[in-house]
């Protein structure tokens, strides 16, 4: 693995911990103040820390460390959650997570000053009640300062205090110097090893020039456990003395570690305090032999195990309960290999698709087998599709961010109201659903939701509400995303439509057709155009999105109550159900996603138009006909409605329309190969796929199709309509 | 007199962080070093592991979901088999206070996220035995 890959990982669980984060801010600031809450947010924070220093992101490092500490309060308890302080984090929240963008696309860290400022102000007017416990605290760290010294930095790069006090002097002593080593009696306990550190110093070129026996006891008084024997070794010139004070670093108050000069048979007491002193600040030697084992600031340092508050470590006592770790239910797998699966598993579809047709041809289609194939095939390609699946949580999350965000710019605070955030989608499909998204939400705050003033005027909860909801619906995913605003105003789209010449005044219009007209380019009502909204430039944007995801976006309003877009998408990109058509030679298929009802028509359903034209009467609706050998060559037999099958399709912005076609052959699943990857793009195909007996059948863009049959037909209409107004229009000039 | 540096072959690490990418990292500069790693996503993964596993060394984080970093030492110093096994704390904390309280609950030492390899490693040779 190199860095890179390990910096994606980071990337990839500093999404983790930026949702862990969120999620439990949105409960603090629901009202829950539980410990693990608390825990879990200051550990998502924490965990991107410690990624941001080993990748080298300093700023936010820096920032994460401010956030971290204010946390550290609060799960310590010294300040409190309030309201205020919750929505602080939010706001770090946010930064943080520009600061996690910044770092992923190389860009500029974001500016942070201002918020680390109020984070370090919340942190010091909130700790100042516990001001006087802390001196307290201080006191008893003060005098706690030697072990953490020898515990501390010196690995992190040897620049620590100890260590750059070390180092004066080149470390070096040209005289050679002497250490004297004495182990107390917890110098074996926390897995450390006496011996060790003899064997290092005599690496170092260090010679054991004195062992001490001076306060071995009596056999009978000898405690195992405790130390009674402590060396002086030489050490030559060019000995690093910070290399000398390393080899004790983890030592700590169990082994007393003085330097002194050559001559200086031992060190005195005090010089414990550092690692590793300067020779001159030694104590006189004749005072060092006096006092060979230094007691006066070691004694108290055991102590210090008392000290530490046995409540504080029952309250943080080690078994958490808890669900198992994420980390433990999951793999990581690359996304390329599970591509190749979903891959195999498309041609795994197509290859049952051949058996059943071999099968088919010998009379074997019914056996029992084959039934079993096809639940066992279909089982798989679900799995395999769940791999690829995420919930749209992902992209809901983001969203408490935009709304506090457009509350800060229109001034229109919004509540949230979410379900169904556990649905999942196909993961290309979450990751381009973000944009048109957000879209529609900027838009609905900017357009939908009124004003405060307004709201009041209107009876209305000055505090809007946007609603998101995802759920799975007849093999789709409906995504909802409503507001409780104005509504769009009918009568002001229709007319802008009009003077901006998108449509014709005389237009018939449903109440759909004119709402479809948001998506209409270049259409705005907003009365000033703000920097969220207004230009025009997006709501087409955002269709066109929706589309290329295989999905369709609908409007529904009702004015001074709200407006709803619902965005219908597909399960999967890859694999999906379809009506296997015959027209002429070939075989077509259409999405069943588009399929309304087939019908064999009578000669009185049917209305010819001229120039070969015909339109079908669908219970009292008049839809086109499109003959589908436009797409399939002239070989047909089918030119006469009457004489084929039509298939009644759905579309997205273009209403119905009956498709021609010769005989429905079959109805399967089908797998989508691209076109434009394989040869290049063709007009009204979505792609192309392999059938049971092996021939490549095109898959029929419906909507394209539709489109282009309405707009070639009826030139009295602007070509950029985006309703269904086409099919009206020619029922208005039949009629 | 404990076996010298050439050891080092065969010296068995335990890291144990709940952050992949940490974890990742640690792997990448022991396994350089020439030891064998093996990993710990927490705590209590580390102790369900060590209940039938021997290493020369556990090196551990200190913030982890279930069982954190002091729990795991403190449950450590208690069972017969692992009482005396070096611990380096790893961790981005720095805190006299945790440092203290690490070592109260006996930790063998403690180095500060991030780390340098060489460091490490030396830290790693000096304590295992």
């Amino acid at each position: 693995m190199n860095a890179e890959d390990i910096q994606q990982i980071f990337f990839v669980e500093c999404e983790e911990s930026l949702e862990a984060a969120e999620a439990g801010l949105d409960e603090l600031k629901a009202g829950t103040h539980d410990d693990e809450t608390i825990n879990a947010i200051f550990r998502a924070v924490h965990s991107i820390k410690g990624g941001a220093g080993a990748f080298g992101y300093v700023a936010m490092q820096g920032f994460t460390h401010t956030f971290e500490t204010l946390l550290a309060d609060v799960r310590e308890g010294t300040v409190a959650a309030g309201s205020d302080l919750v929505d602080l984090f939010l706001l770090a929240l946010d930064c943080l997570r520009d600061h996690v963008d910044a770092a992923q696309s190389g860009g500029d860290a974001p500016e942070d000053a201002a918020l680390i400022e109020q984070l370090t102000q919340a942190q010091a007017v909130n700790a100042e009640p516990a001001a006087s416990d802390a001196a307290e605290a201080e006191e008893t760290n003060a005098a706690d300062q030697d072990l953490d010294a020898l515990l501390d930095e010196l690995m992190a790069g040897g620049d620590a205090p100890g260590a750059a006090q070390a180092t004066d002097k080149d470390g070096k002593d040209p005289a050679g110097w002497t250490v004297h080593i004495r182990p107390h009696a917890g110098a074996m306990i926390n897995g450390n090893e006496p011996l060790l550190w003899l064997r290092e110093l005599t690496e170092l070129g260090g010679e054991c020039q004195e062992c001490h026996l001076t306060d071995l006891p009596a056999l009978d008084d000898m405690d195992v456990e405790e130390g009674y024997l402590s060396w002086t070794f030489l050490m030559p010139a060019d000995a690093q003395r910070d290399a000398v004070a390393d080899i004790f670093d983890f030592a700590g108050d169990n082994c007393t570690v003085t330097y002194g000069e050559v001559g200086a048979a031992n060190a005195p007491a005090n010089d414990a305090v550092a690692p590793a002193p300067k020779p001159e600040e030694t104590a006189e030697p004749a005072e060092a032999s006096a006092t060979p084992v230094p007691e006066a600031k070691t004694a108290e340092v055991p102590a210090k195990a008392e000290v530490s508050p046995p409540k504080q470590q029952a309250a943080e006592a080690p078994v958490r309960k808890q669900t198992q770790s994420p980390a433990n239910q999951s793999v990581r797998v690359d996304l390329t290999k599970l591509d190749k699966l979903i891959d195999g598993v498309g041609e795994l579809v197509i290859a049952q698709a051949m058996l059943t047709q071999r099968l088919a041809n010998e009379s074997l289609a019914h056996i029992e087998e084959l039934s079993m194939l096809d639940t066992l095939v279909r089982d798989i390609q679900e799995h395999a599709m769940a791999f690829r699946a995420q919930p749209i949580s992902s992209v809901f999350s983001r969203v408490p961010r935009l709304l506090r965000e457009l509350a800060g710019t229109t001034g229109k605070h919004v509540k949230l109201e979410v379900s169904g955030e556990s649905t999942e989608l196909d993961k290309t499909v979450i990751e381009r659903l973000s944009e048109p998204l957000t879209h529609l939400i900027r838009n609905a705050i900017d357009h939908g939701v009124e004003g405060a003033d307004e709201r009041k005027e209107a009876g209305k909860d000055p505090e809007g509400t946007l609603s998101l909801s995802a759920e799975q619906k007849a093999g789709r995913i409906l995504i909802r995303i409503g507001d409780d605003g104005r509504g769009i105003d009918r009568e002001k789209l229709r007319n802008k439509a009009i003077a901006n010449g998108v449509v014709d005044p005389d237009t018939q219009m449903s109440d759909e057709d004119v709402y479809n007209l948001v998506f209409a380019p270049g259409l705005s009502t907003a009365q000033s155009v703000s920097n969220i909204s207004g230009r025009g430039v997006g709501m087409d944007v955002v269709r066109q999105n929706v589309k290329e995801l295989g999905g369709r976006i609908t409007i529904e309003s009702c004015p001074g109550t709200g407006t709803t877009f619902t965005l219908a998408l597909p399960l999967t990109l890859a694999i999906s159900d379809g009506m296997i058509v015959q027209v002429g030679e070939e075989s077509l298929v259409i999405p069943l996603a588009h399929v309304v009802e087939s019908l064999s028509p009578g000669e009185a359903d049917l209305k010819g138009m001229g120039s070969g034209r015909h339109l079908l009467n669908v219970r009292g609706q008049f839809v086109p006909i499109v003959p589908l050998r436009k797409i399939a060559g002239s070989s047909s037999k089918a030119n006469n409605p009457s004489a084929g099958v039509l298939v009644v399709v759905e579309t997205e912005s273009h209403g119905c329309a009956a498709l021609l076609v010769d005989a429905i052959t079959d109805q399967r699943q089908f797998v989508i190969k691209s076109l434009d990857t394989h040869y290049r793009t063709v007009d009204s195909v979505a792609g192309a796929t392999i059938l049971g007996n092996g021939r490549v059948a095109l898959i029929v863009d419906v909507d394209h199709l539709v489109q282009s049959e309405a707009t070639s037909a009826v030139p009295a209409l602007h070509p950029a309509i985006p309703s269904q107004s086409a099919d009206e229009a020619e029922l208005a000039k039949v009629a | 007199m404990t076996k010298g540096h050439e050891m080092t072959q065969s010296t068995r690490i335990l890291t144990v962080d709940d952050s992949a990418s940490m974890r990742a990292l640690l792997l990448n500069a022991l396994q350089q070093e020439g030891f064998d790693v093996e990993q710990a996503v927490d705590g209590q993964d580390a102790l369900d592991w060590l209940a039938s596993n021997e290493v020369d060394v556990i090196i551990t984080d200190i913030n982890m979901p279930r069982l954190d970093g002091f729990g795991l030492i403190e449950r450590l110093r208690e069972s017969a088999r692992h009482a005396d096994r070096p611990i380096l704390v790893l961790s981005t904390e720095s805190s006299d206070e945790k440092k203290r309280r690490a070592r109260d609950a006996g930790a063998t030492g403690w180095i500060v996220k991030p780390f340098n390899a060489d460091k490490l490693a030396a830290a790693v040779r000096r304590i295992a035995h």
